[in-house]
């Protein structure tokens, strides 16, 4: 069976093109990094670094050297061995958005500042999601002690799905705080060494062309030790990238290929992801347009690129500007998801979050999973083969038959096309009598009948004891029991 | 040409977003003797009017908005060193110390809003990004601000914002000053819960915020 063709918005020639181009701009232009040890690393490897500014120009071979280093894969490990996924190959893989500072209370519907126990909540709603295959810590724990920011959303997070879960650290404490977790999880430093499951994320490239201190810092220490860690590009046209789609291409292009040679530079072979979250800003006021079709159409034209790099690619894709579960909402998400699919790209980033990543909301998130699933059947494509074609059928059903009642449509009739459980196929009277719900409605239904069910992900009362033993005053990483009465 | 003539081309020179309009107009302004004053309150005030009007109903986009605040600027690199020659400086709208919080590098939006809030007459004290919360306290002390603003694009950095509020209650000092914070990961409900006097959502909506909060 022969899988879909790519959408490609580029020429061969094209691709070509803007791959060189990517080069002049960091041959002439360069990277202001603002990390001294990264200073080091580049000036060790044959970059100039002019030691006044910081900034690090990057000969064009130097760049073609350490890029083809970059494997053509990329894995996630979660607690279940049974959830890891690695891409390309089981893709695409979709992830929730992540780090919201906010979450829709799914009791009283308000938005509020998120805590560790929504996080516990969405981290069992995503492990019984199947449209989900890794679990970016949603939120933001607000009620987090004093020096447990990161702690505090990786411990219910981990607690509560067997999925992998991803997310970032703040700085250097909260990270050693964080693979202390994982250790005490998986038991001991070196079976952690063996099955690493804190996928980390970083955006140390600030655009345009900028390398942090923090992020940069913590990239470098996991690659180091072989952890895995990703990074993200984030290009904005007309604000931190060029007000033209090939400009905020070329920018986002170039950090990409001087953050992967940065990480191949320090350990040769370790795993990348063209990832990014590209936007157009929208000019009128500068807004920030996660949700706009030019993000599909940027991102798609990464995941082409990705090819030539022969890594894996994927991003933020399918975010939304919209604040509730609306026709917005479902459009943005669904038209830039399909875009990149298409497109090849092997990660999407896209669940669960409304106000452009401000908000993690409990019936979005069940509407994704859906939408998820549509994404993924259109990567599966049109299955072609010879038995795909069905002519002995066609032919024994004849000219006027029907299929309906046949063997043939029975075995094929679970597995052919999505068959939804949010989108409504009902007749508009069934519909009327079943009390009108709308999407949001019944999207909300669904999470809280699968949150009333108890979480088998939860590990054992030793591990927990365990870890609660190591890390004194720590949240207590448990989901909001849903059926509890109106406040 | 007479002044009125002159006034009405500085405001259009603005209007049009035209820098090198408004440099020669200034210049022909004030060979004419036209007092460095009154060649911003009669000529290109009136003009950022105008300009503010139309981008608030969308007829200008803000990379427009933005190249009259420019060439406003680039008018008050001449016109301010006359004016406090002259020893008529008026007072300034006021003082603002500005910054991206702690472990934050974006400095884009808090450019923006520094030029805005320049162009609009405050005094603005611009410690860049990635500023630890002791700098904003002790900037602020220092210049006796009366505005402080903090920039966060990353919601893993908001809580530097309230870092900086606990601090100053911790001092004594929060009611010293109009603290108010904006930036991509902000909202006014954050605003509320850390206790800042004020959010906008955009660099436009800041200068009308912080110019309500002093007057």
């Amino acid at each position: 069976m022969t899988r879909m063709g790519y959408a490609e918005l580029l020429t061969p020639q094209e691709v070509r093109r803007t791959h060189e181009a990517s080069l002049e701009v960091l041959e002439a232009v360069g990277i202001a990094a603002h990390n001294p040890k990264a200073r080091e690393v580049f000036a060790k490897h044959g970059c100039k670094v002019d030691s006044e500014t910081g900034v690090v120009r990057f000969p064009a071979e130097i760049i073609e050297t350490y890029r083809v280093m970059a494997p053509p894969s990329f894995t996630f490990r979660g607690r279940d061995p049974r959830f890891d996924r690695t891409i390309p190959d089981d893709g695409p893989i979709v992830v929730t958005g992540s780090s919201a500072p906010n979450v829709v209370d799914p009791i009283t519907g308000v938005e509020r500042r998120a805590t560790s126990a929504d996080i516990a909540t969405i981290a069992h709603l995503i492990n019984e999601l199947p449209g989900f295959d890794v679990f970016s810590i949603s939120t933001l724990a607000d009620d987090a002690p004093e020096g447990q920011f990161s702690l505090s959303r990786f411990y219910p997070a981990l607690k509560n799905c067997l999925k992998p879960v991803r997310s970032n650290t703040p700085n250097m404490d909260d990270l050693r705080q964080v693979i202390a977790l994982g250790e005490l999880i998986v038991g001991g430093a070196d079976a952690y060494r063996e099955r690493p499951i804190i996928n980390h994320h970083y955006c140390p490239m600030v655009s345009p062309l900028s390398m942090d201190v923090d992020s940069t810092e913590a990239v470098m220490w996991l690659t180091e030790r072989g952890l895995p860690v990703y990074t993200t590009v984030v290009p904005n046209a007309g604000l931190t990238a060029p007000m033209t789609m090939m400009g905020a291409l070329i920018v986002g292009n170039a950090e990409f290929l001087a953050i992967t040679a940065f990480q191949q530079m320090i350990k040769e072979g370790t795993p990348v992801i063209y990832a990014s979250l590209p936007t157009v800003a929208d000019m009128r006021t500068g807004a920030y347009a996660p949700g706009a079709i030019e993000t599909g159409m940027l991102l798609a034209a990464q995941a082409q690129l990705s090819r030539f790099y022969n890594v894996p690619a994927g991003g933020y894709i399918g975010l939304t500007n919209a604040h509730s579960n609306d026709a917005q909402s479902g459009f943005e998400t669904g038209m830039n998801t399909v875009l990149g699919v298409s497109a090849g790209a092997t990660l999407l980033n896209m669940g669960g979050l409304f106000s452009s990543l401000m908000a993690f909301d409990f019936a979005k998130c069940v509407i994704d999973n859906e939408i998820a699933l549509m994404d993924k059947r259109v990567w599966r494509g049109l299955e072609f083969s010879e038995d795909n074609l069905a002519l002995a059928e066609i032919a024994a059903v004849g000219p006027g038959g029907s299929y309906m009642g046949r063997q043939h449509t029975k075995q094929r009739m679970k597995t052919t096309a999505v068959l939804p459980r949010m989108a409504n196929r009902e007749m508009r009277g069934q519909w009327e009598e079943a009390g009108r719900l709308d999407i949001n409605a019944r999207a909300l239904a669904e999470a809280r009948r699968i949150l009333a069910e108890p979480n088998l992900a939860v590990w054992d009362a030793a591990t927990d004891a365990a870890i609660r033993d190591h890390f004194a005053g720590i949240v207590a990483g448990d989901a909001i029991p849903l059926e509890a009465p109106q406040v | 040409m007479g002044h009125e003539e002159l006034f009405e081309q500085l405001k259009q020179a603005i209007i049009d977003q035209d820098q090198d309009a408004v440099m020669s107009s200034v210049n022909a302004a004030l060979d004419a003797g036209v007092e460095p004053k009154t060649i911003i309150d009669q000529g290109l005030l009136p003009g950022l009017n105008v300009i503010g009007e139309q981008f608030e109903c969308e007829d200008i986009f803000l990379p427009e908005l933005m190249q009259s605040a420019l060439a406003f600027q680039a008018a008050m690199a001449v016109l301010e060193p006359k004016i406090k020659e002259s020893g008529n400086a008026g007072p300034k709208k006021g003082k603002i110390v500005l910054g991206t919080v702690k472990g934050d590098l974006h400095s884009i939006g808090k450019n923006i809003l520094k030029l805005l809030f320049e162009t609009s007459g405050f005094e603005v004290w611009d410690l860049g990004i990635d500023v630890d919360l002791f700098k904003f306290v002790d900037k602020a002390n220092e210049v006796d601000a009366d505005v402080i603003a903090m920039s966060a694009l990353l919601t893993t950095t908001l809580v530097g914002q309230r870092d900086v509020i606990e601090a100053l209650k911790g001092q004594g000092t929060r009611d010293k000053y109009k603290i108010i914070i904006g930036g991509g990961a902000t909202t006014q409900a954050w605003a509320d819960t850390i206790g800042a006097d004020g959010w906008a959502g955009t660099a436009y909506e800041a200068v009308n915020l912080a110019t309500k909060l002093v007057s």
